[in-house]
């Protein structure tokens, strides 16, 4: 079987080309078919990939697919390589994909661009399967380029709204940022190690270089810079919000199987890279810090219902990030997982509530939905229960053990483990706010049906057939147990040492636990209550109202100002730059160039008579020169 | 002789049968159809003979054939372009209102000549062998002569090649002359030893360098290098398309594999001075290839053009397979011969597409013919589109494992002038090739009905299927054909 793993991203893949050389006309049964099975196929292969290799025993396994050619020294190949993380990754990344296929029959099914909308999705999965199934880091940026490509036509997928092109094209240039400098680290690695083999760089690079070399610290600090941009932290955290304007299954398949999570693998991958710098490692964890803080309060402010998810996946990504700078590797990768399961199933639930509200986003439009849409409702509750930590469910078990990782770092431990609460709070707040806001209180949806006369006759209906709502249930299991589940990865990080049992107080573990309920209940407070909903709502335009909570409110709302200020100092700044270079000095060159070869073409054109006699006396002169050159020079 | 030895010679032998059973068979009665039949089973038998070659022990069969393993790639190669250019003529020389029969038995005898050149070890029948091939096709390249409106060119395109063509092989008969002054030999093995003691008490060094630059001079003349290019894209444009696709692969191959030959044992690149001038013919044809193709409109200059720069590229290795300069010169020998077989396919490719939208009376070699060919016959377009990638070198295809290959010979031998030439070259190479399939995506806006495909272009249809899928397959796992080479260069 394992022999076979060549086949999971050729099962998406082959999905891919059937969709796009049919262009569209195959009807839609097929269509579906051919986009959703596929994924099902590889989520079979991976599944039984994945139980014969942990029964195995095996630590690793390298598969070569593919030897282009070999020519001389030079023996350009393809290997996939297999071990504990690569099957934590293949599994989270073929199952909740599949789950986000069979979702999207239903979402997409009135379409126009139905056909073309899962083609995107499979080579969307097949590029993130070979992302993390590749032994050596070109395969791995292929699959990474890959995934770059296929967020930016599924982002800009309903291509009509030039917004959404916008949004597409943000999310593209921006994360280039990350790509170009993930290339140089590429380059550089190559340079100082002599191989990209990402096994023979774990090896290597402890042997050549000493911990905080400046190299190695050059190294991990460049390969940081694309995790940063892929995964959407701090300073390049811009585009996933706008990314919203994607057809919401893509949101959830960015945000929860693939796409963000590909930093996180990559430094996870490389950890021993990470290891060596500790500067830098020191960095992940305090850009994790940061990132998680902004996105937290941000998200606190936000009206539409995806964008607050979003931020909160921005968030929960910097909790990852937290656990990898305290070289907590496995608690990271026990977080992307459980993340996987509750950040899918909230997005396809706010897609279930999005269309059953005929795209309505605005969390104060809606309002008492939690009878009309039971199924969106409980997993809401479900999801964000997870989400906030709340004790027993999956993300409980997970954000525990990056917070007491958190804590035992030698030096920052105290800040890094308060700054990682707060967060918590912060989750709790946002994410229930959601909630109330959403589920609870009054009916804000049909009273302003009722003004508006495109909605005359928007009667509220949940639409959820059999394919959306099965996904559904089987992450609302996930989400609740995902937290038994335990990630195979000890053998992969089993150099880096455990770390030394530490015993915390009792009193850390329940400050951990009440913070979420804490959280909870002020939010309840804040939003949810019928007794105090007076109260509530006074307390809140209070604090709206006073001029800290209104610059705060506005500053968070707009993401900290980064998009202005980005615009200030980047986009103004290079389109200046361009309105001046109108006539592209450096263009002339090229056209100097193009000049020269048409110049010298029409000089040799000359040469062309047609003249047998002035043909005849060339190659006499031909031969004179020749033998002049071979006798004199 | 004994008998395995003429076993070795089956191929030799079923080639020279051919066209004389097809004589026989037009004076009984004339038909273009078994004409063509019995020569394309010809050639088809000589190529399945091989089968039987290789079972005897390879060897030299008298001092003036050599049967090794890379005769027999050659061979190979050889039958298959011509058995192509066979295939393609039928069609295409249809509504020729003459006979036909002929340009068959003038296909034969030519790869006859081709076949002996590249088992020739010796000048005799290397020079016999370019002579079969020469005069055949001054034939084949005046063939439509009786055409009132269109025998123009083909003549002026043949007297051309004849007159210059004479011309050339005077330069090599006088420089073998001079050689077997010095060297008492004929044999290009003997060469090297009777050069060592030639120098030693003979004339000096400057006599062997001039005797032998005549004979490359000649050589460079058939492979069309800079400065003896001039004939190359008049006689490209006057001969009908077979002619052109045969002199274009067949012609090339059987040449530079006498070439490759020549150099390799002959010990003529132990001299600097050689290598000097091979350096500036080569850098010469590369970009004097690549810029008179720039603006090119007819595509039949302008492949004969991109020919000469092809022929440049090939130069680079050709300069290393002297095992004096590589060590064993195997990595030279082998992007020598990838290159070839690379070659051949694209250029049976390009010419095939051209000659399936052609027939004798109207031959479409303009490039404005084939505006908006992705809209009215996709299935060629995508066909020329593949042939004209791999001869521009995208990767993927097998035109960029040849250039891959050559790129390598090149660094491992530190020639950085042809290299950098290489590197323009393809550079601009681009810009023409790009320039047709840019002209085949732009709609036409007037209508201009290609020939519709019919019973007997299955087989042309065929053939150029065939040479697609060789060129993806070469291109993306070209493992086992470098395996193959790897040992066929090694018994060199």
């Amino acid at each position: 079987m394992l022999e076979w793993i060549g086949l999971l991203p050729a099962f998406p893949l082959a999905g891919f080309l059937a969709l796009v050389l049919t262009r569209g006309s195959l009807p839609r049964r097929i269509a579906g078919l051919i986009g959703v099975g596929s994924i099902g196929l590889s989520f079979l292969l991976a599944a039984l990939v994945s139980i014969e290799f942990l029964g195995s025993g095996l630590d690793s396994h390298t598969q070569p697919l593919w030897t282009w050619m070999s020519v001389g020294t030079f023996t350009p190949g393809f290997s996939f390589y297999l071990d504990g993380l690569t099957v934590v990754m293949l599994l989270i990344i073929s199952g909740v994909g599949f789950l986000i296929h069979l979702y999207s029959t239903g979402f997409m099914a009135d379409d126009p661009g139905f056909a073309r909308f899962f083609a995107y999705m499979n080579l969307f999965v097949a590029s993130m399967l070979v992302l993390v199934l590749a032994d050596n880091l070109v395969l791995l940026y292929l699959g990474w380029e890959g995934v770059g490509l296929c967020s930016y036509l599924l982002i800009g997928f309903w291509y009509d709204n030039p917004a959404n092109g916008y949004a597409a094209r943000k999310a593209f240039v921006v994360t280039r940022v990350g790509d170009t400098s993930m290339a140089i680290g590429l380059f550089l690695l190559f340079q100082q190690l002599g191989t990209l083999n990402i096994q023979e760089i774990l090896t290597l690079a402890p042997q050549q270089w000493s911990e905080g070399q400046g190299m190695a610290v050059a190294a991990a600090a460049l390969l940081l810079g694309g995790a940063v941009g892929k995964s959407a932290q701090l300073p390049l955290q811009t585009w996933l919000p706008d990314a919203m304007a994607g057809p919401t299954p893509i949101s959830a398949l960015i945000h929860a199987a693939t796409m963000v999570t590909a930093g996180v693998y990559l430094i996870a991958r490389t950890h021993i890279l990470f290891e060596l710098a500790p500067s830098v490692q020191l960095l992940v964890a305090f850009v994790g810090l940061a990132t998680l803080l902004m996105a937290g309060f941000t998200a606190l402010t936000q009206r539409d219902i995806k964008r607050i998810l979003a931020y909160s996946t921005i968030s929960q990504i910097g909790y990852m990030f937290l656990a990898l700078g305290v070289g907590a590797w496995s608690a990271a990768i026990f977080h992307l997982m459980t993340h996987a399961f509750f950040k899918a199933l909230l997005f396809l639930a706010a897609g279930t509530v999005i269309l059953s509200l005929h795209h309505e986003h605005d969390i104060f439009r809606m309002g008492d939905m939690r009878r009309k849409l039971p199924v969106a409702f409980w997993s809401f509750v479900i999801g964000s229960a997870a989400l906030t930590a709340l004790p027993f469910t999956s993300g409980f078990y997970s954000k525990d053990e990056i917070l007491l990782a958190a804590l035992a770092h030698p030096q920052y431990g105290m800040l890094l483990w308060l700054g990682g609460v707060l967060g918590a709070f912060m989750t709790a707040l946002y994410s229930f706010r959601l909630v109330f806001v959403v589920f609870f209180g009054r009916d804000n949806y049909q009273e302003h049906a009722s003004h508006d006369t495109h909605h005359v006759s928007s009667a509220i209906r949940e639409e959820t057939g059999i394919a959306m709502a099965l996904p559904l249930l089987i992450l609302g299991v996930l989400s609740l147990f995902g937290g038994l589940i335990h990630v195979p990865v000890d053998a992969v990080f089993a150099h880096a040492g455990a770390h030394e049992e530490t015993h915390p107080s009792q009193l850390i573990h329940t400050v951990m636990i009440l913070v979420p309920i804490f959280g909870v209940m002020i939010s309840y407070l804040l939003y949810g209550s019928r007794p105090y909903e007076k109260a509530g709502q006074h307390l809140r335009t209070q604090i709206l109202n006073s001029p800290l909570g209104r610059f705060l409110n506005r500053f968070w709302f707009s993401g900290w100002g980064m998009d202005a200020l980005y615009n200030f100092v980047f986009v103004k700044p290079f389109l200046a730059l361009a309105q001046f270079n109108r006539r592209d000095v450096i263009d002339q060159f090229y056209t100097a160039l193009a000049e020269l070869a048409r110049i010298s073409n029409r000089a040799l054109v000359l040469t062309q008579t047609g003249y047998l006699r002035w043909y005849a006396i060339s190659l006499v002169g031909g031969l004179v020169l020749v033998i002049g050159i071979g006798v004199w020079a | 002789m004994t008998f395995d030895q003429m076993m070795l010679l089956l191929p030799l032998i079923i080639v020279t049968a051919t066209p004389v059973i097809t004589m026989l068979m037009v004076a009984v009665k004339r038909s273009h159809a078994v004409s063509c039949i019995l020569t394309a089973s010809g050639l088809l038998l000589a190529l399945l003979s091989l089968l039987i070659v290789v079972r005897y022990p390879l060897q030299e069969v008298t001092p003036l054939l050599q049967v090794d393993n890379f005769n027999i790639f050659c061979t190979a190669l050889i039958l298959l372009a011509a058995l192509a250019v066979t295939l393609f003529s039928y069609p295409y020389l249809c509504n020729l209102e003459d006979h036909q029969d002929e340009f068959y038995l003038l296909i034969a005898i030519a790869t006859l000549g081709a076949l002996v050149m590249v088992s020739s070890t010796h000048f005799i029948t290397a020079f016999l062998g370019m002579e079969t091939l020469s005069v055949c096709l001054y034939g084949m390249i005046a063939y439509p002569l009786h055409r009132e409106a269109t025998a123009q060119y083909p003549m002026e395109a043949s007297i051309k090649y004849l007159v210059l063509s004479a011309v050339s092989s005077g330069f090599v008969l006088f420089g073998v002359a001079l050689l077997y002054a010095q060297t008492g030999t004929l044999h290009f093995n003997d060469i090297s030893v009777g050069i060592t003691q030639g120098i030693a008490d003979g004339p000096g060094s400057e006599y062997f360098v001039v005797a032998s630059l005549l004979i490359i001079t000649g050589f460079a003349f058939k492979l069309s290098l800079v400065p003896f290019h001039l004939w190359t894209p008049d006689v490209y444009e006057g001969a009908p398309l077979p002619a052109t696709a045969f002199l274009a692969t067949v012609g090339k191959v059987a040449m530079a594999a006498l070439m490759m030959r020549f150099l390799s044992v002959s010990g003529v690149l132990d001299s600097p001075a050689i290598i000097n001038v091979l350096t500036v013919i080569g850098v010469l044809s590369i970009l004097g290839g690549n810029l008179l193709a720039l603006l090119q409109a007819n595509l039949k200059r302008l492949l004969s053009y991109s020919s000469i720069a092809h022929m440049g590229y090939l130069l680079i290795a050709l300069m290393t397979i002297d095992s004096a300069i590589t060590g064993d010169g195997s990595l030279g020998g082998e992007a020598v011969s990838f290159y070839l077989t690379a070659y051949v396919i694209m250029s049976l490719g390009a010419f095939g597409v051209m000659m399936v939208v052609s027939d004798s009376a109207h031959e479409r070699d303009h490039i404005g013919h084939y505006q908006g060919l992705f809209w009215r016959d996709p299935w060629l377009a995508v066909i020329f589109t593949a042939m004209l990638l791999s001869l521009a070198g995208i990767p993927l295809t097998v035109g960029f494992i040849g250039k891959f290959y050559i790129f390598s010979v090149g660094v491992e031998t530190a020639q950085w002038g042809p290299l950098a030439a290489m590197v323009i070259g393809s550079g601009i190479g681009l810009f023409y090739y790009l320039r047709i399939v840019y002209r085949m995506i732009t709609p036409l806006d007037y209508d201009d009905p290609l020939p519709v495909a019919g019973i007997r272009d299955v087989i042309s249809h065929g053939i150029l299927l065939v040479l697609l899928v060789a060129l993806v397959v070469l291109g993306v796992v070209p493992g086992g054909l470098m395996l193959l080479l790897e040992s066929v260069v090694q018994s060199l």
